[in-house]
């Protein structure tokens, strides 16, 4: 009985894969062949990967998209790090407050949040009113809940406070003892949470749309007129953007993996 | 002034008056318990030694020094806490190193003392495993080692032991005891258990609610308990009121209650031979409880009296319930409280 119910539950699961990944293996064939209006396609090409590749557009857009990324994860990180560590150890009421806040980009929309700051900042002639500053400052917003949240569960797993009373005995400062003791116990909620961000801001077309101006150009921005030019090359913008978020999560998965292995490799022997 | 001396101690939390003016002393070299019930403010009293916690007020002095307000990590002080606090992401080695470390010690001579305190706590072999593959005896003890290998002034115990099974547990009062004494450091250590303190320490400070009761030797603690809280917690005391006790015995025992330790009654079946000093009277054998190395034999007396009283059990029952029996003991060693 529990054979037959493991059996079924991987024909689910096959099943669901196969219903997902359909659309991917559709377009990534579709990307690949002069034509497809038969049931079998024919006349394989790498002619639009070679066209998008060569398009130095394409490429710029490829940096810009891993710039306007990484840099709010950057930040976003090392200020809810920062925020986190002073309210735990020096106001544990504000605690409550702090959540508050960082969860309310939740509700907000991508259109209203962008509107929103091109009102307040647009008009104004300070540095905050930069295309780019916007533009990051809004990605940060957008993320904070979720690196928030990665980062607060991975402390409420260790008992952050006695840890670093501990490193304090010893003779550390507490702020080096958060760096050296408590972030290091945490990394693997800070890279599921960077990983939620980067998918996030890998999607977003609509903020980078209302923000940003016409020479910062992330790669939706640039599927989005693909598709106005060709739809075969649209598809293969769409592969490339399919790949690189693969390619991301595989090698922070492996970094996470290999990290713990080697720690039980070398406790082992 | 005492190696460690704390002076009118008061810590206040919101409005929980948790230590009351302490005055405590501890000398150089020695292993002071601090004992009482739960939430009576042992853990409180150690952290503010510590500087985890700010005194409300009051001065405490380490070495002749003043250390009220200094912070944490300049007070020389060493401490193990009652939950694990091994640092997860760092094996044995490093956990222990950590602290020498962060005084720019060579690495060659880090290394070495390193290795020479996992020999001491018995661990040399677990020196490269993480803390989540240890055992939560081995935990502590590396806890120990991290603690003791800085040379500390002052080393902390707060419970280490409470979450150890009581045969390792018994081990290790008994090495950490050893260990202190080996290497001379100046220990205060917290316990809740009566028998750990009588075992560790060269001084027992009993607490209760905020304030020290009573501070002796683990002998003067055990036989001659101040108060009856004192009688309550340790030993296994009779506490009968001395109205009852003075009725029964013929005798004229100050004060308000009698502390009497059951190991001191000794029952017979024929009346003993009347002397200077000893009481005696007959009663009823009422029940017996077996504690292994000896049987508790509860005793009526007239006017509703009841004494425990211990008898080392060799191979057999001498007494069993309904029998009369005559009970005596030492009128210099029945404490009127
Ligand atoms: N940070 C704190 N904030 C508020 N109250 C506290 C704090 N720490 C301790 N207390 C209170 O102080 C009292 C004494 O606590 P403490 O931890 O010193 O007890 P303890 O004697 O160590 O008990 P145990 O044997 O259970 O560890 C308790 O009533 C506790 O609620
Ligand atoms: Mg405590």
């Amino acid at each position: 009985m529990r054979k037959g119910s493991k059996v079924s539950s991987n024909i689910i699961m096959t099943l669901v894969t196969v219903w997902l990944l359909i659309p991917l293996l559709a377009t990534i064939i579709y990307s690949l062949f002069e034509d497809w209006t038969g049931i079998i396609p024919h006349g394989f090409t790498l002619a639009n990967y070679q066209k998008i590749f060569t398009d130095t557009a394409f490429l710029t857009s490829m940096y810009q998209t891993l710039l306007v990324c990484v840099i709010p994860i950057v930040i976003t990180i090392l200020v809810v790090l920062l925020g986190l560590f002073v309210v735990t150890v020096y106001f544990p009421k504000l605690e409550k407050y702090m959540q508050i806040l960082c969860m309310i980009p939740y509700t907000i929309q991508g259109v209203i949040l962008s509107v929103s700051i091109l009102i307040l900042y647009a008009k104004g002639d300070t540095v905050l009113s930069g295309r780019m500053t916007m533009l990051i400052g809004a990605y940060c917003i957008i993320i904070l809940p979720h690196i928030y949240n990665g980062i607060r569960n991975g402390m409420r797993a260790i008992n952050m406070n006695m840890l670093l009373e501990a490193a304090e005995m010893l003779g550390e400062s507490k702020l080096k003892a958060f760096f050296k003791v408590i972030v290091p116990n945490i990394l693997t909620g800070i890279t599921v949470s960077s990983l939620l961000a980067v998918g996030l801001l890998f999607g977003d077309y609509v903020i980078i749309r209302n923000l940003s101006s016409s020479n910062v150009n992330n790669m939706q921005k640039f599927l989005y007129q693909a598709m106005k030019r060709s739809s075969a090359e649209a598809s293969a913008v769409f592969v490339v953007i399919m790949l690189i978020t693969f390619a991301i999560t595989a090698i922070v998965l492996t970094l996470q993996s290999r990290s713990t292995l080697e720690k039980i490799r070398n406790g082992g022997k | 002034m005492a190696y460690i001396h704390f002076e009118k101690i008061n810590k206040i939390f919101g409005t929980n008056h948790v230590l009351k003016d302490i005055d405590l002393d501890v000398e150089k070299g020695q292993l002071v318990t601090l004992l009482g019930p739960s939430g009576c403010g042992k853990s409180t009293l150690l952290r503010c030694l510590a500087g985890l916690e700010q005194v409300t007020d009051g001065h405490i002095y380490l070495d002749g020094q003043e250390i009220t307000d200094v912070v944490p990590r300049r007070r020389g002080i060493g401490m193990v806490f009652q939950q694990y606090s091994l640092f997860p992401n760092m094996n044995v080695r490093d956990n222990v190193a950590y602290g020498l470390k962060l005084k720019k010690l060579p690495k060659a001579e880090i290394n070495q003392k390193v290795e020479q305190m996992l020999d001491i706590v018995g661990l040399s072999e677990k020196i490269s495993q993480y803390p989540a593959q240890l055992s939560g005896g081995q935990q502590q003890r590396v806890a120990l080692a991290r603690a003791m290998v800085t040379a500390p002034k002052v080393l902390l115990l707060d419970e280490p032991l409470s979450a150890i099974d009581a045969l390792l547990r018994k081990n290790l009062q008994i090495e950490i005891r050893r260990i202190q004494q080996q290497l001379g450091i100046t220990t205060i250590f917290v316990t809740h258990d009566q028998d750990e303190a009588m075992v560790m320490s060269d001084m027992i400070h009993l607490f209760h609610e905020g304030k020290i009761e009573q501070s002796g030797t683990p002998e003067q603690i055990y036989t001659r308990p101040a108060t009856k809280f004192a009688a309550t917690f340790i030993g296994n005391y009779n506490l009968p009121t001395a109205a009852d006790f003075n009725r029964a015995f013929h005798t004229d025992i100050p004060g308000q209650d009698v502390a009497v330790r059951p190991e001191i009654v000794t029952l017979t079946k024929q009346a003993p031979k009347a002397e200077d000093g000893l009481l005696v009277a007959e009663g009823t054998i009422t029940s017996h409880i077996s504690h292994g190395n000896l049987i508790r034999f509860a005793v009526e007396f007239e006017g509703g009296l009841t004494l425990n009283a211990d008898v080392v059990y060799e191979n057999k029952l001498d007494f069993g319930e309904g029998d009369r029996v005559f009970a005596a003991m030492k009128k210099d060693l029945v404490i009127g409280l």
